[in-house]
């Protein structure tokens, strides 16, 4: 007499499911990262126009970007925007992070929507008002219109990268310092800053990131003296058509993969993007 | 008998809900009392009343005799173990336990030897170096508990500590904060809405219902001689009748007889007429329902738990539809309040 038992039959759904959601997704990268393939490629040129497959190797074009003037004054407006603006985006966005996700008052909802809005708002029209009234309208400097819009630009990532770090944390650790014996300034530092910490790396490194590259809103407030690098290199691209445009734009990408790489590090993308779907 | 905490006429209003209605309540020195009693019973309220964690609307709280209703939870020097454990996650588990005594200055020799005593009292000394998210929830819980003891604080407080736990993990844990409260002689408040924890664990219940203190005694006085209904209810008894004496009675379904219809037990026994309705076999005893005509005329459910082998004993078919009688001796019958 043989046992049978019910074993369900193993459905195909692990080993070869999903094939339509796989492709989808490969062709996704390819599009992505091939074209992005074909610009570091022809970065290492060494002939005098920008094309695929590059004429024999050589890495002169690098040599190029980093002693053109321009590219480098550029780099340094750019590098000194993003720190100050990732700075003040910080200032004010992780104090809100903490009072969106440590206490309820009244109309938190709409506070927090005011805090993400820049998300939504295309940069053109934040631009073209930034200049109407500012640069326009006060006759302010054409860095201070930038920095007032790139910080704009970088709260919501401040306020949504802190406080998903913040949201994974028990809500009672506080609580339990304070019976413990610690005062509200000794919890603070203790326990919230500590528990903020990778979170505040991580927005910091990501807000950094995306002043640096930001073109929409510098394109429309740079001023004669003072233009950010994705400008300044867009300016170049109209005039002459030369691998050095690729091998500026390598060495860029290189930065921007080290930040992101220490972000994820930092507190992982997992958290970071889930803390925005939240 | 000493008190260390008391609490006088206190209330709690959220808006329009009242959590806490107007108790009166004294925490015994070195005894464990377990406040008990449904979700939104006002339980967990009071205690992070009695911690500092939410003030009272009115009323006053004594801790040590001394006026304490105002005082910050960092002035209270309560022990507060939460549900979720609240563990610091960027520190080890030494410096967890630590955390209370540092604040305390104690000098860093006796704080390690503190530390290490109290690690020791729930068995996790050698995991003192380690971070809280490499522990199992059951080791963060002792963890938890051993933070709370470390600053010897004069109330341990427990919000549902063991409702995170594994059923298995539960019972071991029931004993070892028994063992540890009996060990340090402290005085634990441990909140629950676990009556079979409560009554394991307890030396005083305190069972709550909407805000109210509903009964407050030993888990004997509050399992046999439940004050009203809804106390009987939370304690597991499900036979509610009218005697002739008594608008409202109880029994346990192990201590209701079932006898053949027309005989009645000794004098001063309830006899109510009954049907048998549903059997159910486990084991140990069989599990009788049936509907029976109380004194007041009114069809009641009764449960009975008979061994399996007594009903061959008193003639009757242990089947639905059978005709018997229910009966109920004095010395069993728990009169219930209204």
């Amino acid at each position: 007499m043989s046992i049978r038992l019910a074993i369900p039959k193993p459905t195909m759904q692990k080993t070869g499911g999903r094939p339509v959601l796989g492709t989808l997704a490969v062709i996704g990268y390819v599009v992505m990262i091939v074209p992005i393939l074909f610009v570091v490629a022809a970065a290492f040129s060494g002939g005098d126009s920008l094309q695929f497959p590059p004429e024999n190797f050589s890495l002169k074009w690098f040599g190029a970007a980093v002693s053109y003037k321009p590219f480098m004054s550029a780099l340094a407006s750019s590098a000194q925007l993003a720190v100050l603006a990732t700075l003040l985006a910080l200032v004010i966005g992780v104090p809100a992070a903490l009072a969106l996700q440590r206490s309820n008052f009244a109309g938190k909802g709409w506070v927090q929507g005011l805090f993400l809005s820049p998300l939504i708002v295309p940069e053109l029209v934040v631009g073209l008002a930034l200049y109407q009234q500012l640069i326009a309208g006060l006759g302010t400097s054409t860095f201070t219109a930038l920095l007032v819009g790139h910080t704009a630009l970088l709260i919501p990532y401040a306020v949504r990268v802190t406080g998903a770090a913040l949201s994974l944390a028990d809500p009672f650790v506080e609580e339990a310092a304070r019976g413990l014996g610690a005062g509200p300034f000794k919890v603070f530092t203790s326990v919230t800053l500590p528990l903020l910490r990778p979170g505040i790396v991580s927005a910091a490194l990501l807000s950094f990131v995306t002043s640096f590259n930001n073109v929409p809103l510098s394109l429309l407030l740079q001023g004669r003296n003072f233009s950010t690098l994705p400008v300044s290199m867009l300016d170049y691209v109209q005039k002459s058509y030369d691998p050095m445009i690729a091998a500026m734009s390598t060495l860029i990408l290189a930065a921007t993969i080290v930040f992101a790489f220490i972000a994820e590090r930092a507190v992982g993308f997992a958290t970071i993007f889930g803390g925005i779907n939240k | 008998m000493t008190i260390a905490a008391q609490l006088r006429d206190v209330s709690q209003v959220f808006g329009d809900f009242t959590a806490v209605d107007g108790i009166n309540l004294d925490i015994e020195s070195s005894k464990l009392t377990t406040l008990l009693g449904p979700s939104g019973c006002g339980k967990t309220t009071t205690l992070r009343m009695l911690a500092g964690y939410a003030q009272p609307t009115s009323g006053s709280i004594l801790i040590n005799g001394k006026d304490a209703t105002r005082l910050p939870p960092e002035k209270r020097n309560l022990g507060m173990v939460f549900q979720s454990y609240a563990l610091f996650p960027h520190m080890t588990v030494a410096d967890n336990v630590g955390y209370g005594l540092k604040l305390r200055k104690v000098p860093a020799p006796e704080r390690r030897k503190r530390v290490a005593e109290a690690l020791d009292m729930v068995g996790l000394g050698h995991l003192a170096d380690r971070r809280p998210k490499a522990l199992s929830g059951g080791q963060q819980q002792r963890v938890a508990l051993a933070r709370a003891i470390a600053i010897r604080p004069d109330i341990l407080l427990l919000d549902e500590p063991l409702s995170n736990l594994d059923a298995r993990l539960r019972l071991q844990m029931r004993a070892e904060i028994r063992r540890i409260q009996q060990e340090t002689g402290l005085t634990v408040v441990l909140v629950t809405h676990d009556q079979e924890e409560a009554l394991e664990m307890s030396d005083v219940m305190v069972l709550m219902r909407s805000g109210h203190i509903m009964q407050q005694g030993t888990p004997q006085d509050v399992f046999e001689r439940p004050a009203n209904r809804f106390v009987a209810e939370f304690m597991g008894y499900e036979n509610f009748f009218a005697t002739s004496e008594h608008p409202q009675a109880t029994v346990r379904p192990e201590n209701l007889q079932l006898l053949e219809r027309g005989a009645t037990l000794n004098s001063g026994a309830h006899n109510l007429p009954a049907v048998i309705t549903q059997i159910a076999y486990r084991g140990v005893d069989v599990m009788v329902r049936a509907t029976a005509t109380d004194a007041s005329g009114t069809a009641v459910d009764l449960l009975a738990a008979v061994r399996a082998d007594s009903g061959l004993a008193s003639g009757i078919r242990l089947e639905p539809g059978s005709e018997i009688t229910a009966a109920i001796r004095p010395a069993d019958l728990v009169p219930l309040a209204n």
